[in-house]
């Protein structure tokens, strides 16, 4: 087989358009097995330097590492949840009823959400937590997150339900099925798929979220990315455990992604890619 | 597809699921979102600074006119906008670029693409200190590859244009994925008996990208402008990691402004005051964004 020099082109973009995105990745995990003097070296070490698992020493022994992990965990976990039950149920209308009393001001409220720099609902809220003892609460957390991201769930949930033929619907009706029989037992196992892909990303949002933390958790909500981020106010750049600190925050998200590759794509898409 | 539609709207008279179902999504809303944003609203018209304990009184308008003859809220405002061009003019045509050599069905276009969306999912805080790691001028590996090339790298996150550049690197490697995604979402959505066509009456590729595939492409492209100009307002978490505005304000957005305006100035109420401004002067944004995405469902 001839190759043409128009394939050649287009390979020669894919695989440095791939070397571009994958060279930070590459970089953290080296840097993170990487002893403080071969950090250091110019020029750089990429292959050659023996590995050391102390920068993960260091991090695991940090006090409260796993505690921020675990709490990352829970609160991922449960925004998610929330989400998806909440927001199927404002999908679902939105899908298929086209007028209702407050569907425009539901729309036009998502759309703040999805806008609106978070800064501007955070600061009130922090103002209030000193009253209602919202600070530093993993629940007040989990309630905040899901306030944030449920426009983005409810969004794509609607292009799930949209694409369910309301055929089913009424041949389920005609046999004499309310609307909560109907959504539970006919509708929610047909976008099973779409709820898997609305999860997804719903749990990467809040596994990434920085600005909702850095206010509102004090040392007992803590989360990952705040503990990354506590790296670059301390006077002396740590990279190494930094580097250890980002790769155990990352992984998860890399090892998910290869896990979930397909519900991935359709949810990244907002439902316009489909496998 | 459109018989499935029409039939839908005939049939609609039965019960259909709807503001019952709205209900806890309000709930939620109304807690998280529309109380502070009220309540924010409440504290722009106070003089509430979390640093001094007097009590705190009415003083009406008297926040917003500070926000307005200050000259950070006008130059912060500038560097969001700049910030947002520059993105754009990048993002765009690159992830375009990008989604028209992934359309062309390479073998491994696939492996090729899942490759590439990776970093649109990686944490920003991460992400961001990544690279201050890369950009770094003494040990940094973009300075010493441009070294290897044999000129001097810039002190990247020293000075306002380079700093704001470096800004767009990082986030355009986290959005490029997203834009190319969506972007090969639209070019899968053009039949290929278009092409067909055009090029039997003699077209060649350049003409036939230009002429039929940008104009049938333009509705998502509208979607992505309005979603990059939206994250562009909210940009937060990759510029507090790689200059928290600096050097001095330079590369502070008005995001990033009432950040510092509450949490470092501790002028709650002035920072109030400055979302209420963010708040009315992005209105545009939502009504332009409901218009485009009903335009491309």
């Amino acid at each position: 087989m001839r190759l043409k020099p128009g394939k050649v082109f287009s390979y020669s973009i894919l695989v440095t358009a791939v070397f571009l995105a994958m060279f930070p990745i590459f970089w953290t995990i080296s840097t993170s097995i990487k002893t403080r003097v071969d950090t250091f070296t110019l020029p750089p070490k990429f292959f050659t330097f023996t590995p050391t698992l102390k920068n993960y020493q260091l991090l695991f022994d940090y006090d409260g590492f796993w505690k921020i992990y675990f709490n990352t965990i829970v609160i991922t976990v449960f925004t998610t949840i929330l989400c998806l039950l909440v927001g199927s149920l404002a999908a679902y209308s939105l899908a298929r009823t086209p007028s209702f009393r407050g569907r425009s001001s539901l729309e036009i409220l998502m759309i703040i959400v999805r806008a609106l720099p978070g800064i501007i609902i955070i600061l009130p809220l922090y103002n209030l937590s000193t009253y209602l003892g919202l600070y530093d609460k993993a629940w007040a957390l989990i309630l905040i997150y899901a306030g944030f991201n449920i426009p983005f769930a409810i969004w794509l949930m609607t292009n799930f339900f949209d694409q369910v033929p309301i055929e089913i619907e009424d041949a389920a009706r005609v046999d004499g099925a309310n609307n909560i029989q109907l959504f539970t037992k006919v509708l929610l196992p047909l976008v099973a798929p779409g709820l898997v892909a609305t999860g997804v990303f719903v749990a990467l949002l809040s596994w990434n979220e920085f600005l909702i933390p850095i206010i509102m958790a004090g040392e007992n909500s803590k989360t990952m990315p705040i503990l990354v981020a506590s790296f670059i106010s301390n006077r002396t750049l740590d990279w190494g455990p930094m580097a250890a600190a980002s790769t155990v925050a990352l992984l998860p998200i890399i090892i998910f992604t290869i896990a979930i590759q397909k519900w991935l794509v359709v949810g990244l898409s907002g439902g316009a890619v489909k496998e | 597809m459109i018989a499935l539609r029409n039939n839908k709207r005939t049939k609609i008279s039965s019960a259909k699921p709807t503001t019952a179902f709205t209900a806890p999504t309000w709930i939620l809303l109304s807690l998280t979102i529309v109380f502070p944003l009220l309540y924010g609203v409440y504290l722009s018209f106070l003089n509430i600074n979390l640093g001094s304990f007097v009590p705190s009184k009415f003083i009406g308008l008297a926040n917003y006119k500070l926000a307005l003859t200050a000259p950070e809220t006008y130059s912060t405002l500038l560097t969001t906008i700049e910030l947002m061009l520059i993105g754009l003019l990048v993002q765009i045509p690159l992830g375009i670029f990008l989604a028209v050599v992934l359309h062309q069905n390479l073998k491994g276009s696939r492996f090729f693409r899942s490759v590439l969306i990776v970093p649109m999912l990686l944490t920003p805080v991460a992400v961001g200190l990544i690279f201050r790691f890369m950009f770094d001028t003494d040990i940094g590996i973009i300075n010493w590859a441009i070294s290897q090339a044999g000129s001097d790298g810039p002190n990247w996150l020293g000075t306002r244009n380079s700093a704001l550049f470096a800004i767009v690197i990082v986030d355009s490697w986290q959005s490029v994925p997203f834009v190319m995604l969506l972007v090969v979402a639209a070019l899968a959505g053009i039949p290929t008996s278009i092409y067909e066509a055009a090029l039997v009456d003699g077209a060649n590729k350049v003409q036939v990208f230009f002429r039929i595939t940008l104009p049938l492409i333009v509705p998502t492209l509208l979607v992505l402008t309005m979603i990059k100009i939206m994250d562009f307002l909210k940009l937060f978490d990759t510029l507090f990691i790689l200059t928290r505005g600096g050097p001095g304000n330079d590369t502070t957005t008005l995001g990033l402004w009432t950040y510092k305006t509450g949490f470092i100035f501790l002028e709650m109420s002035r920072a109030a005051a400055l979302g209420v401004i963010i708040l009315i002067i992005t209105m545009p944004v939502y009504l332009l964004w409901r218009k485009a995405s009903k335009s491309v469902r």
